[in-house]
Order: structure tokens, then C-alpha cells, then sequence
């Protein structure tokens, strides 16, 4: 190779990556991680539009599988780590004290100061999303309120109201448990620690050091585990029961309450009709209760190299229309003000049901350990529990234990 | 300073190792390489959201091991698992086998359709099993209470006492194709002169089976089992489908116990003692494996 070609090609070569982050920067693109419930929706036309919107800005929406939440966030961190990440995800609260451990989001204050849209979105859910250390790192994105699903024939047949507190939920369990269906399609096995939490969290149970082995917090967990154990109103599958067996079983007649979301109300209208109503999940004693919040935000990662760009892109879905938009692809209620007003997706009676469920509403710690609490902690003992394989108070011993040593 | 001479000899030495090299490159990267960083993890606190803080532990993850309830449960578990499901397999395989050598009309299309267990992926068929064992909507219970064999409905994965024999049914379905096409591979090689000798000799059905296609077929098995034995020790998809290990730590292995010790409490070093305890577990059988080979080829 004769010098002056080297030289010169050697300075080609030193001149591309400059000559890439040029265009780069005509064109940035921002990948942006999410999950549906129903794999076959897909958010293209709302990318479209923002594009349309924001030339000079592609977004590269890549779906990750959910598999119970495991999945994605296993996906999340490696991807994260291994300094491959995407600029931008959907993400939850129980992995929120994760990623900032990791130094991995980047605080949206700034951005949040000069966005129209902020003003739209209702002053709990901020709340709501801040982190430990006080700063705004989710900006929320659709959320849903875990209620009580009944059936108003079987309770009026057994002369029955739907139940406000647990004493009426015990009652109105045991007046419909017969005939080959069970009071409540109980939920044990991934996910169930929501149903377990409106009874124990709501019957006084905290995540406070001691709390879980409070007096009360042991009481509460006796009378869960009785409602399996001594009263059988639980079907026999309830320790391994899935999202899509408490569903399943509620449509095809066999259970007679559940809990979950709106989310699921638009399949039991179809499979049931009228014969399917929802209320808030009932309080203890004290007029005190809790229910699951099922928060969904987006977040801008530190590592990113697009991060105006990347605001940009999840403040187009938090804010009015769009953000409705991406709600009838997900089934969930939108997160701000004005889309609320006019949402036509689901029936009216689970809307009123989440609505009247805000006040209960909450969500487990923002603790590096809640995901392992919730996909093989929880399971675990709760099973063991339900199978008399070990005392309910051991269960709640082994929680206090993952929490606080 | 190179002599003449033993330039050429050099080059005569590090010759068969530049034509390993690019194996040999592979085998690292794929192979050792993360060996060695599993050994490496197992020997650190690792903890995947914790990046920044990897205190050295030594052995500490393995003596943590042998204090843990779980991974004794999960041990014996592992060992009810492989000998149930290679066990049955080999069986069901045999059986069959024996039933696809006999000549029928429609053999060859039998013999397609019996691969078709092995041919599926391992989350299909959790899927499948968990929703044929279901409570109130599965198939197997809806045959048993018409066929009056049961009264009231059982809960085949919620149960401790059912919930590891019905995973192990399922896997039984997919892996005995495994042995069936291995063994009959196997009896096909045996000459027919074999057992018109033993017939002559008065041998009946039995005898024939037992002292003319068994020890025909002795190495076949042998290496089936090894085989198979190593794949079922590592196999945790369709626990992982079917129950997640539960209830309570009824299905619990030791590979399972590993993945969810990594994957979702994120200790990362504690998963990797786990596995590496799997792993010098199954060396023996590995073991046992290279050396029938080795004999094979020395043969």
C-alpha cells in the first residue's frame, strides 16, 4: 500500500464516526421499551404521529415480553448493565428503588418545569411515583384500581349484598359457596399478593420493621388463611391459581367473587353481561382498607444519549389525547384530567367501582427486595400456608424475615 | 538465535495447535469464558441491582448452600425428577420401540407421529399440561369424573402430594420419543439370524427379548440414559411453566432454585454456588458418559 493511500484512507476512517454522529443528530432515534397485555396491539400509530409531529426524531418502540413482570425487568437490568439499554421504558413502582440503586434514571424535574402537560395529570398519581430520595423520576402513564368483582344473581339469589366490610365478605363468601362454585376465586399463585394485601395490608399489616408480626398484622393473616383452610371458600386450586385461572373461573361460573381490575372487565361483561358487577374491596373493622394500585409510568434512563429526545416522546403519551389513545390499546384508564372526563372504553359500573376504590389504594414498598416478595417470597409461604404445611404466623415471620432480616 | 535445524520443528510442533485454534477460540468463548465467571460470581455477593458492591465472599455461598432448607428439598426433589422421568421415559420408549419394529400397514406414518412430543417447545407443552390438569377446565378431570374414577374435581398442581407426579407426567410425554427413536435405531441393527438361532434353540418370546435384543441394545440404552439424564437434571422450563416450582417448594429443583435465586431475587452469587453444585453433581454422569464413548471408539 503506498503511503499517501493509507494515510488517507486511515483518515477516512477516523473521520466516520464523526460523520455518523452528524446524522445522528439530524435523525436521532429513541428506543423505547414497552409491554401489552395483548400482544397484538401495537402503539405504531401513535409513533406516527409523533413523528409527524417531531421530525428529526424516530422512535424505535420495541415490545418485550412480560411474563408476569420477571421477564421484561430481567431484560430491563441485563440490558441495562451490559450498557445496551433503551433510551426510555414503561416501568413500575417495584422496580423503582432498583433501577435508582442503580443510579439508572435520570430525574425528569428539569424537563417537568417546562412540559404544557404536567398540569393535566392528577396531584396523587405525582405523588404517588415519587421516589424515596424525593425526586420525580416516572412520569405516569395509565394506571387501574384492583376491586372486587361479584355477581349480582348468585348474591341476590342467597339473599346476599355485595360485601363492605371483611365480617360481610365471610358471610356473602359462605352464602354463594355451593353448587360447585366457590365464594372467592382466590389468587395464589404469582400476582396473588394483591389479593392477600387488601385483607392483611387493609386488616393492619405494615412493611415497617415489626409489621408484619404485629398482633394485628397476625390476626388478619389467621383469618386470610381461614378463609381457605376452615371455611374452604377458596377453590382447591387457589395455591397455584394465575391471572388467567381467577378470570377463566369467574367467567365460566365457577367462583363467585375475584379480585382484579378494569382491565379484565370487558371479557366478563362478554362471557357474563349483566350478571357481573363490581364494588371497592371490602374494609376491616376499623373502616381502614388497602388495594392495589397498578401504576404503569415511563422513565428516561441516565445512560441515554437521547434524553430531551426521549422526554419528548413520554410526555406525547402522558398528555391528553394520546394518552387515551394508548389506554384503549392497554384496557387501562388514562392518567390525566381531561381524558377521564370522556372515557367510553369500559362499562360504567367498573369505571364508578375504580373510582370509588382511589381512597384504598396503595402500593407495596419501594424496596430493592419487592419483586423477589412478590414472585417467589409471598408465593411461596402463602401456598405452604394454604396447605397446612406450615402456620400462618410463619408466613408472615418468613415476610418480616425477607424485609428485615 | 534459531538454528536451521529446529525453525522447521517449531513449526512442525505449533502446527496442529493454529488448525485447534479456531475451536479452541470458540470453546473459550462460549464455554470456559462464562465457566469461569459463573466460578467467579460463586465466589462473590453478587447481587445484579447492587452492581457497584461485589464484597468477596469465598466459599461463603456454598456453606450458606448447605445450610438452606430449600436446597436440600430441591436436592431430593432433583433426584425424584430424574429418576422418575428418565425412568418412566426409558420404559414408555422401550414399550414402544418394540411396538414400532413390529410390521404394520401405517408403521411409517406411526413412527412420524410419535416424534411429535419431542418436537414441541418445552413452553407448549407447560402450557398445555397446566391447562389439560386444570381445576375446573381441564380435560383430565372432566374424563375421570365421567368415567366415575373420581367424585369431585382434583387440583393436580395445587396439591404437594400430585403437583411433582403431574409435572413428571408431562415431561415423561415429551422425552420418551427420545428413547423410542433411540432403541429402535438400536433393534434394527440386530440381525434376524440371532433370532432364528435362539427360536431354533426353543427360546421363547421372553427369553429372545431378554438374552438376544437386550444385550444387543446395552449400549443404546446406556448412552440414551446418560444422555437423557444429563438433559432432564438441567431441565427446569416446564416446572417453571407448569408451577413455578409450588406449591410451597413442592416442585422445587435444583436448577429451578438456581434460575429463581438469579433471575428474581438477583442474587447472581448465590445462583451461581447453586448451579455449580448441580454441575459437580452431574460430572459423575458426564463422566460416565466420555468413558463409554472413549470405549466406543477405542472399540
Amino acid at each position: 500500500m503506498k503511503r499517501r493511500q493509507f494515510l488517507s484512507l486511515a483518515g477516512a476512517a477516523l473521520a466516520a464516526p464523526a460523520v455518523t454522529r452528524v446524522h445522528a443528530q439530524s435523525a436521532q432515534t429513541v428506543r423505547w421499551w414497552y409491554h401489552f397485555d395483548n400482544p397484538q396491539q401495537t402503539p405504531a400509530e401513535l409513533v406516527a404521529k409523533f413523528e409527524k409531529e417531531n421530525p428529526g426524531i424516530k422512535v424505535q418502540a420495541e415490545s418485550i415480553p412480560w411474563g408476569g413482570g420477571n421477564d421484561y425487568y430481567t431484560r430491563l437490568y441485563a440490558a441495562l448493565i451490559a450498557g445496551n439499554g433503551p433510551d426510555c421504558a414503561m416501568v413500575k413502582l417495584n422496580n423503582q428503588a432498583r433501577l435508582v440503586q442503580m443510579k439508572a434514571l435520570e430525574p425528569l424535574e428539569p424537563y417537568l418545569a417546562k412540559w404544557a402537560g404536567k398540569g393535566d395529570i392528577a396531584d396523587n398519581l405525582w405523588t404517588m411515583n415519587k421516589a424515596s430520595d424525593g425526586k420525580q423520576y416516572f412520569l405516569p402513564l395509565q394506571y387501574v384500581v384492583l376491586y372486587l368483582y361479584y355477581r349480582p344473581d348468585l348474591f341476590a339469589a342467597a339473599g346476599v349484598q355485595p360485601p363492605k366490610t371483611f365480617d360481610e365478605f365471610l358471610k356473602a363468601a359462605q352464602a354463594v359457596n355451593k353448587d360447585g362454585i366457590a365464594g372467592f376465586g382466590m389468587r395464589g399463585g404469582g400476582g396473588g399478593h394483591d389479593h392477600w394485601g387488601s385483607f392483611v395490608l387493609g386488616g393492619g399489616a405494615t412493611f415497617d420493621k415489626g409489621g408484619m408480626v404485629s398482633d394485628k398484622a397476625l390476626a388478619a393473616n389467621r383469618w386470610f388463611v381461614e378463609l381457605g383452610t376452615k371455611h374452604k371458600v377458596f377453590p382447591a386450586s387457589a395455591p397455584t391459581d394465575g391471572f388467567r385461572q381467577i378470570v377463566d373461573n369467574f367467567k365460566a361460573g365457577r367462583t363467585a367473587m375475584t379480585i382484579h381490575h378494569i382491565g379484565s372487565a370487558n371479557e366478563m361483561v362478554q362471557a357474563l353481561g349483566d350478571k357481573v358487577s363490581a364494588v371497592p374491596v371490602p374494609r376491616a373493622a376499623d373502616g381502614k382498607g388497602w388495594t392495589s394500585f397498578g401504576d404503569e409510568s415511563n422513565a428516561v434512563f441516565s445512560a441515554s444519549k437521547a434524553k430531551d429526545a426521549a422526554f419528548k416522546w413520554i410526555s406525547f403519551l402522558s398528555s391528553g389525547a394520546n394518552n387515551v389513545a394508548f389506554n384503549t390499546f392497554t384496557g387501562q384508564l388514562p392518567v390525566t384530567t381531561s381524558g377521564a372526563a370522556n372515557w367510553t372504553l369500559h362499562p360504567k359500573r367498573f369505571v364508578d367501582a375504580s373510582m370509588q376504590s382511589l381512597p384504598l389504594m396503595g402500593v407495596l414498598p419501594d424496596h430493592p427486595k419487592t419483586a423477589d416478595f412478590t414472585r417467589t417470597v409471598w408465593p411461596q409461604n402463602m401456598q405452604r400456608a394454604l396447605l397446612g404445611q406450615i402456620e400462618p404466623d410463619a408466613m408472615m415471620k418468613a415476610i418480616e424475615a425477607h424485609f428485615h432480616g | 538465535m534459531m538454528t536451521a535445524a529446529t525453525g522447521p520443528r517449531i513449526r512442525e510442533a505449533v502446527r496442529p495447535f493454529l488448525f485447534l485454534a479456531p475451536a479452541l477460540v470458540i470453546t473459550a468463548a462460549v464455554i470456559i469464558l462464562p465457566a469461569v465467571q459463573t466460578l467467579w460470581m460463586s465466589l462473590h455477593d453478587y447481587v445484579l441491582f447492587r452492581p457497584d458492591d461485589v464484597p468477596f465472599v469465598g466459599l461463603g455461598n456454598f456453606i450458606k448452600a448447605l445450610g438452606d432448607e430449600v436446597f436440600w428439598l430441591s436436592l431430593v426433589n432433583s433426584f425424584v425428577w430424574i429418576a422418575a422421568c428418565v425412568g418412566l421415559q426409558f420404559l414408555l420408549g422401550l414399550g414402544t420401540a418394540l411396538l414400532l419394529n413390529q410390521s404394520f400397514w401405517w408403521r411409517g406414518l406411526a413412527r412420524a407421529l410419535v416424534i411429535i412430543p419431542w418436537a414441541l417447545p418445552s413452553v407448549i407443552i407447560g402450557l398445555m399440561w397446566t391447562w389439560m390438569y386444570d381445576l375446573n377446565l381441564g380435560v383430565i378431570n372432566d374424563v375421570l369424573l365421567r368415567a366415575g374414577l373420581i367424585s369431585t374435581p382434583v387440583a393436580w398442581l395445587a396439591r404437594p402430594d400430585t403437583a411433582l407426579a403431574s409435572v413428571v407426567l408431562a415431561l415423561v410425554w415429551q422425552g420418551f420419543p427420545f428413547f423410542a427413536v433411540m432403541i429402535l435405531a438400536g433393534l434394527q441393527t440386530i440381525p434376524d439370524e440371532h433370532y432364528e438361532a435362539a427360536e431354533i434353540d426353543g427360546a421363547t418370546r421372553w427369553q429372545q427379548f431378554r438374552f438376544v435384543t437386550l444385550p444387543a441394545l446395552k449400549g443404546v440404552i446406556a448412552t440414551a440414559l446418560l444422555l437423557r439424564i444429563i438433559w432432564v437434571a438441567n431441565s427446569l422450563d416446564v416446572i417453571l411453566v407448569m408451577t413455578g416450582g409450588g406449591p410451597g417448594f413442592a416442585t422445587h429443583t435444583l436448577p429451578l432454585y438456581a434460575f429463581l435465586k438469579a433471575y428474581s431475587a438477583m442474587e447472581f452469587g448465590y445462583g451461581a454456588a447453586l448451579a455449580l453444585m448441580l454441575a459437580a453433581l452431574l460430572l459423575v454422569v458426564v463422566a460416565g458418559y466420555v468413558r463409554r464413548i472413549a470405549k466406543e471408539e477405542v472399540r
